[in-house]
């Protein structure tokens, strides 16, 4: 609570804040070009977590320190985190193509990109250039979480009342739109299981793991058959099957 | 510390709170009523609280509160607004609620099976549509009343989500063509977010020139009071202000469909189940300039005189737009969504007269096309063959000959949108371009006469084609409309030609209304 | 005007007046709409309807009687209200719109009730009974609108309904071609009653009876001369009077009970109704005054001389109509106590004529739709109730006391005898002469269809009389063409006066009894030569004749005069126009119609179906809209 009177109390822009921006902004900055720059959906993610940790800081330093923490905690702890999993899990699709097939799009874009960009930020220049932040004490005078709190329970009661429904459809509509569920004689009993298990051509045992390899433990890489050849059964189908390379084939000296 | 709480007069929210109840014991029916029963009852929960809250907005409808800490502003153009929403979205879930035109409704049963596996097609044949349709619909009509009635940009911006999200995951929920129905969904979400964050950004430059504005010491806010007040005596630098409302306008202007803001309407018309689309196009239009018009009435009229020739502008390219790019289109859903593009630029006009004129005939042209454009889409949903609904505009030709009385209702509507006289379409059209020019804003309604012009084209095609062309081996048959649709066609012509015929009572209700508190 | 006009607010039982339109409308809604389904009972429900106003109407009526004003208006709601323009969906219930609403239901429910009958065998029945139905509620929101505006609604209504009913037979060329030269022919008219209306609001800012009324007095004369005869035009278009009359025998292609009700009783006489209705505007121009009396002369004089030489039952009985309803022109042209008359005249035309078509249609009916009088004769015997009932109608037209002809006709001649000046010979001569012409050829008719030898072609062997239930409306008919004029004539005149006001009364040139004696003298005279003439029949097919007879078997040459004057240097024009119209204005449209088509081709292209060529887009307005903002605001432009 001390830093946070402190960082109240100061106003103006303190040196170590300064010094703060000036690192962090860069790499926010970066963390965002970075999002749409990457190739891989697992590296944008984690571009914009970096990206959105550092607003948590801003946040922070800019006497803010509960949005501040629910920004590290709730957005980049959680929700980036949830959505890594999920990226990880369903495995990146290969087939996505990044090729631009429309013509001039990518130009385009960058370029009104910048203008809006540059537009805004000589507005804002323009307009804040010589003015001074005001009523930050007033915002923070009983604490900052006390001020949110007075906030959210007056003046803006309803619109955080009515969140609520925001919530309950977004659940509702991960259910509709994710959710399969079966009908009651799909549903097969021990007996039926049994019989489609041992049914002729299909193998009852279970699926062997993938392949472990003094070069590569990927779940993506094939097992070997004691014939020598690879089995595809050994590979979740989502993924690509890894080939292996002539090094990988090459015999390791542990043959003895 | 010590807070004073504000003051809540549920009695004036309780249009709002009513169908938010509802939807969320729609929520509960779907996890505690056995499957068959879930559509009758939701149904049935739909419309009681439809009806409900249409009792509680007459009842209000002496009500000039500001209440829920300045957060909700209940007057006429609430009201009159919330009214509207309330009897076009009943006539929207008839549509919705229709199963007997097509086997299980329009809407998918399982919405994650994949597209035209063994498993999609057996739910498509005989499979019930997901009744979770119903308390998404309650739930996006509770938002749009909120945001007729928000009095800060927090509460509308809430609102604007809150009646967005269940409209997004309804557009995916298509039982025909669902791919397209899916793709349509995700193009709305993402477009939406994209609108949504302009109106973000925009709103807290507003903020920082409330708090400018008032000098040291004092807070800014979002409310429209405060915003009002800044704008007519400010010191501070402008750039903020007009930043801010230039951001703000492009999230408002996407849901209305204003060009180039309009980009996903044809394609999210198209996908979207058909009375999902009717329902977009009547009541989130009504909602969409609602809001723009207590953003424009109330937090803005100070600033009129430069937002006019920006927004007029637009309004003039949203004309444009939408008539010309209706000529050449070949697909009725298509067709209606350039209709509805074309239709915001006239509205817009309207918009944008900041007079008591302006703001009533506004009223009458969004209750008015709410109407017809309903039962058009109600008209949709009955041309169909085997593949479900036949919306290509080659497979119309020869209708009048199958189904003269569809392909009659159908022509009226037409015309109504082409605004011939006795229809509500002139009528809207006369009070929202009389406005107009009594504003002084006479290229305004030139460009609309203009348009209106190129927009009788197409119109007048497709009823040519209905009429004059033999019908051909592929033209579609017409269903018999099930009690519900027929119910909703009847009211939409009913109310598209009375309000051509006798404006005048609702005409009358509008001017009434058109008062907001400040 | 010294007086002005008002009209009290109805209350009561007149506050229901509106059932008058709304039940045959609504009936005719049902009958259109139910289509195959109503089949069965649809008739009954037509005729039941028109029967129920008729019952309502009396009760009006009796209403209206016990008021101090004798007039009630009921506005029902803002029909149009554009700017200054206020027009009210309302309903005027005074003593010339009871006595028309007593005679369209009284006799439209006896025509509806012998329609059945008549219509019994044809397929489209129902339809037909629809647009009867339409028909009624037309003509009485026509006579009972409280304004201009209403009252042009209803006439229009009952053009679409007489349209409608003349192209009944729609797959006979003669019957298609009849309703499209009515509907052309009152396109004139009622351009020229649209005009007056524009006029009105343009000078009055109003279209209310009661305002046009009280503030045409104060308008230049020459407007009100404008008015007037526009007014005079559109009435001429729809009573088929001169330049107009054309239309109104070829209307006779329509089913007989049509040509009875609309084309007889009740639709043409809506121009009599409209300048009678105006008299205010008609009484202030003596110039105008003049105009619709010459007309009215004319008009009767024309209709006798063609109507002597057509063979055509139903024709003979039109150009009778478009005679009569010049005595009613001449009647209001006169003006003064005259307008009375002509309204009593119209009432007593009302059921004789009715009486005479239903009676014609009973002919037709026994003799397989035959309408040729040369290829009648003798039928006395065989059609005892249609004879009698036609007798009656033959003597009440003609005017023989004490037949109601005689009661209301009369006083019109003596009426024209009473103009101030020499044209009280002109008018009054006309009068006269008409009667005898009257006479003359009404009992052509009479003879050549019921006397003299039989002349019938060879398929017909037994003409039979008609059902009970088509007797039964001509026998009450008959009735009415007896007594109705000797009854109406006084009450009506003083029951009229607070609309049409009381007249100075001029006595005529010559006395009331030498009138009365040399008319029914003429009127024996035109009777007796016919009967002579004709009472041994006469040449089955079309005789060479003198050059008076050719003219009149041409219409006196007006078709041929139309012809000449309208049709061919209109068709001239139109193709000028066309050639005009292709090369030029064409050009320009299709040249716009290219631009806007390739314009919405090329923007369609914008319209990729990708969402990050939406979002750009989106990004496009984004940057525009801010911009546009910050340069309006700070001038950065400047």
């Amino acid at each position: 609570m001390t830093g946070q009177a402190v960082l109240a109390a100061a106003g103006g822009v303190t040196g170590g804040e300064q010094i703060t921006f000036w690192i962090l902004a860069p790499l926010a900055l970066m963390g965002a070009i970075g999002t749409v720059w990457a190739r891989n959906a697992v590296h944008s993610a984690l571009w914009l977590v970096l990206t959105m940790l550092c607003l948590g800081v801003f946040y922070v330093l800019q006497s803010g320190p509960f949005i501040g923490m629910v920004q590290i905690i709730v957005y980049t702890g959680a929700i980036m985190m949830l959505f890594l999993f999920v990226l990880m899990l369903v495995g990146r699709d290969a087939s996505d193509s990044l090729i631009e097939t429309l013509r001039g799009q990518r130009i385009a874009a960058i370029l009104l990109g910048l203008g809006f960009g540059a537009l805004v930020a000589t507005g804002l220049w323009r307009a804040l250039g010589q003015a001074d932040a005001v009523g930050l004490e007033q915002a923070n005078a009983n604490g900052n979480v006390q001020g949110i709190a007075a906030l959210l329970f007056t003046r803006y009661v309803f619109a955080f009342e009515i969140t609520s429904a925001l919530l309950i459809t977004a659940a509702v509509g991960a259910m509709v739109l994710a959710h399969v569920e079966r009908r009651r004689q799909d549903r097969m009993d021990q007996v039926a299981t049994m019989k489609a298990r041992f049914r002729p051509g299909n193998y009852p045992g279970p699926k062997p793991g993938p392949g472990v390899y003094a070069t590569s433990s990927s779940v993506a890489t094939p097992a070997r058959l004691p014939d020598g050849g690879l089995t595809e059964r050994s590979v979740p189908q989502i993924l690509p099957q890894r080939e292996l390379s002539e090094e990988d084939k090459a015999l390791k000296g542990t043959e003895k | 510390m010590d807070l004073k709480l504000p003051d809540i007069d549920y009695a004036a929210l309780a249009p709002i709170l009513v169908l938010f109840g509802a939807s969320l014991v729609g929520v509960l029916v779907e996890a505690f009523i056995p499957r068959k029963r879930r559509h009758l009852t939701q149904l049935v929960l739909g419309l009681l609280a439809l009806t409900g809250a249409l009792v509680a907005v007459v009842l209000n409808a002496q009500d000039r509160v500001v209440t829920a800490g300045g957060a909700v502003a209940v007057d006429g153009p609430t009201l009159f607004l919330q009214g509207a929403i309330v009897v076009l979205a009943g006539m929207a879930l008839m549509l919705i609620g229709e199963r007997s035109v097509q086997r299980g409704g329009a809407f998918v049963a399982h919405a994650a099976v994949t597209v035209g596996s063994p498993e999609d097609q057996r739910q498509a044949a005989d499979e019930g549509g997901a009744t979770e349709v119903y308390p998404l619909t309650l739930f996006a009509v509770s938002g749009m009343l909120l945001f007729v009635a928000a009095n800060d940009l927090l509460t509308m911006f809430i609102a604007l989500e809150a009646f967005s999200l269940p409209l997004y995951l309804l557009c995916a929920l298509a039982r025909r063509r669902r791919l397209l129905s899916q793709e349509s969904a995700l193009k709305y979400f993402l477009l939406g977010s994209y609108a949504s964050a302009f109106f973000l950004f925009g709103m807290a430059l507003v903020y920082g020139f409330t708090v400018g504005a008032g000098g040291t010491g004092s807070g800014g806010g979002v409310d429209f009071g405060t915003i009002r007040t800044a704008v007519t005596d400010s010191a501070a630098s402008e750039v903020l202000l007009f930043a801010g409302l230039a951001l703000l306008s492009i999230g408002l202007l996407f849901k209305i469909a204003a060009a180039p803001f309009h980009v996903w309407t044809p394609d999210v018309y198209q996908g979207a189940p058909t009375p999902i689309t009717g329902f977009m196009a009547a009541c989130t239009k009504v909602a969409a300039f609602g809001g723009l018009l207590r953003v424009l009435h109330v937090a803005f009229s100070g600033a009129s005189w430069d937002f006019t020739p920006v927004l007029g502008a637009i309004a003039v390219l949203t004309m444009l737009v939408g008539a010309i790019l209706a000529v050449t289109q070949t697909d009725i859903k298509r067709l209606l969504a350039y209709s509805s593009v074309a239709n915001a630029g006239y509205l817009l006009v309207g918009a944008l007269v900041l007079s008591k004129d302006g703001l009533s005939s506004t009223m009458f042209y969004l209750v008015a096309y709410g109407f017809t454009v309903l039962a058009a889409f109600g008209v949709v949903t009955l041309v169909r063959d085997a593949d479900g609904e036949a919306t290509h505009l080659s497979r119309w030709a020869g209708l009048g000959r199958r189904s003269p009385l569809y392909a009659g209702l159908f022509t009226f509507l037409l015309l109504a949108f082409a605004g011939i006289p006795l229809t509500s379409g002139f009528t809207s059209k006369f009070a929202v371009f009389g406005a107009a020019l009594d504003a002084g804003q006479s290229w305004l309604v030139i460009a609309g006469v203009l348009t209106s012009m190129i927009l009788a084209f197409p119109y007048l095609r497709v009823v040519v084609m209905m009429w004059l062309s033999e019908p051909g081996e592929s033209t579609p048959t017409v269903s018999l409309p099930g009690g519900l649709t027929a119910a909703a066609l009847m009211i939409g012509v009913v109310a598209t030609l009375v309000l051509g015929v006798a404006p005048a009572p609702l005409l009358d209700l509008a001017n009434g209304a058109a008062e907001f508190v400040r | 005007m010294e007086h002005s006009v008002e009209y009290a607010h109805a209350t009561g039982l007149l506050g229901s007046v509106w059932l008058l339109v709304a039940i045959p409308l609504v009936s005719a809604a049902i009958l259109l709409l139910l289509g195959r389904r109503a089949d069965r009972w649809g008739h009954w429900l037509g005729v039941a309807s028109v029967g129920a106003i008729f019952v309502l109407g009396l009760s009006y009526f009796f209403s209206l009687r016990g008021l101090e004003n004798r007039s009630v208006e009921l506005s029902l709601w803002d029909f149009i209200a554009v700017g200054d323009l206020h027009v009210d969906f309302g309903l005027l219930f005074d003593p010339l719109a009871a006595v028309f609403v007593l005679l369209i239901t009284g006799v439209g429910f006896l025509i509806h009730l012998y329609a059945v009958g008549y219509m019994s065998h044809d397929a489209g029945r129902r339809k037909f009974f629809g647009f009867f139905n339409l028909f009624v509620a037309a003509m009485l929101l026509l006579v009972l609108g409280n304004n201009y505006v209403m009252l042009y609604v209803g006439w229009e209504g009952v053009g679409l309904a007489s349209y409608l009913l003349i192209s009944f037979w729609q797959d006979r060329p003669s019957a298609a071609t009849a309703g499209k030269k009515a509907f052309l022919m009152n396109r004139v008219g009622d351009a020229g009653l649209a005009i007056a209306i524009f006029i009105m609001f343009a000078t009055l800012g109003s279209t209310q009876f009661a305002d046009v009324f009280n503030g045409a007095g104060a308008l230049q004369s020459g407007t009100v001369l404008a008015i007037g005869l526009l007014l005079l035009l559109g009435a001429a278009g729809k009573s088929g009077q001169f330049p107009l009359q054309a239309w109104l025998p070829d209307a006779m292609e329509g089913p007989t009970p049509v040509s009875a009700l609309i084309h007889a009783a009740t639709m043409v006489t809506a121009g009599v109704y409209l300048i009678a209705r105006s008299n205010p505007i008609f009484s202030l121009d003596p110039t105008l005054q003049t105009v619709v009396v010459s007309v009215g002369a004319l008009t009767l004089l024309m209709g006798c001389i063609i109507g002597a030489a057509k063979d055509d039952i139903k024709r003979v009985l039109a150009w009778s109509t478009v005679s009569q309803i010049g005595y009613m022109f001449l009647g209001v042209g006169l003006g003064g106590g005259a307008y009375a008359l002509a309204i009593i005249h119209l009432l007593a035309h009302g059921f004789f004529k009715a009486n005479m078509f239903l009676g014609a249609g009973s002919v037709m009916h026994g003799m397989q739709d035959q309408v040729d009088i040369r290829r009648f004769g003798g039928l006395a015997k065989y059609m005892k109730i249609t004879w009698i009932t036609f007798g009656l109608g033959w003597l009440a037209i003609i005017g023989m006391w004490p037949f109601s002809g005689f009661f209301t006709k009369e006083p019109i001649i003596v009426e024209a005898f009473a103009r101030g000046d020499w044209t009280a010979w002109l008018y009054g001569g006309a009068a006269l002469l008409g009667a005898g012409l009257t006479a003359f050829y009404m009992t052509r008719l009479f003879v050549l269809t019921f006397h003299g030898p039989k002349r019938w072609t060879e398929d017909i062997a037994h003409p039979h009389e008609s059902p009970l239930i088509m007797t039964v409306p001509l026998i009450l008919l008959g009735l009415g063409s007896v007594v109705a004029g000797g009854l109406m004539a006084t009450p009506v005149a003083s029951w009229l006066t607070p609309v049409l006001g009381h007249g100075e009364h001029h006595e005529p040139v010559l006395s009331h009894t030498v009138i009365t004696v040399l008319s029914l003298g003429l009127t024996v005279l035109g009777a007796g030569l016919a009967w002579l003439l004709f009472r041994n029949g006469t040449a089955l097919v079309e005789q060479p004749a003198g050059p008076v007879v050719r003219a009149a078997r041409r219409n006196l040459y007006t078709d041929a005069f139309n012809e000449a004057v309208f049709e061919k240097p209109g068709i001239f024009l139109t193709r000028a126009l066309v050639f005009l119209d292709n090369r030029g204005i064409d050009g320009l449209v299709n040249a716009l119609a290219a631009a806007v088509g390739g314009g919405s081709g090329r923007l369609r292209r914008l319209q990729t179906g990708f969402v990050r060529s939406y979002a750009m887009s989106i990004l496009t307005g984004a940057v525009l809209v801010v911009a546009a903002f910050l340069a309006v605001q700070l001038g950065w432009l400047a």
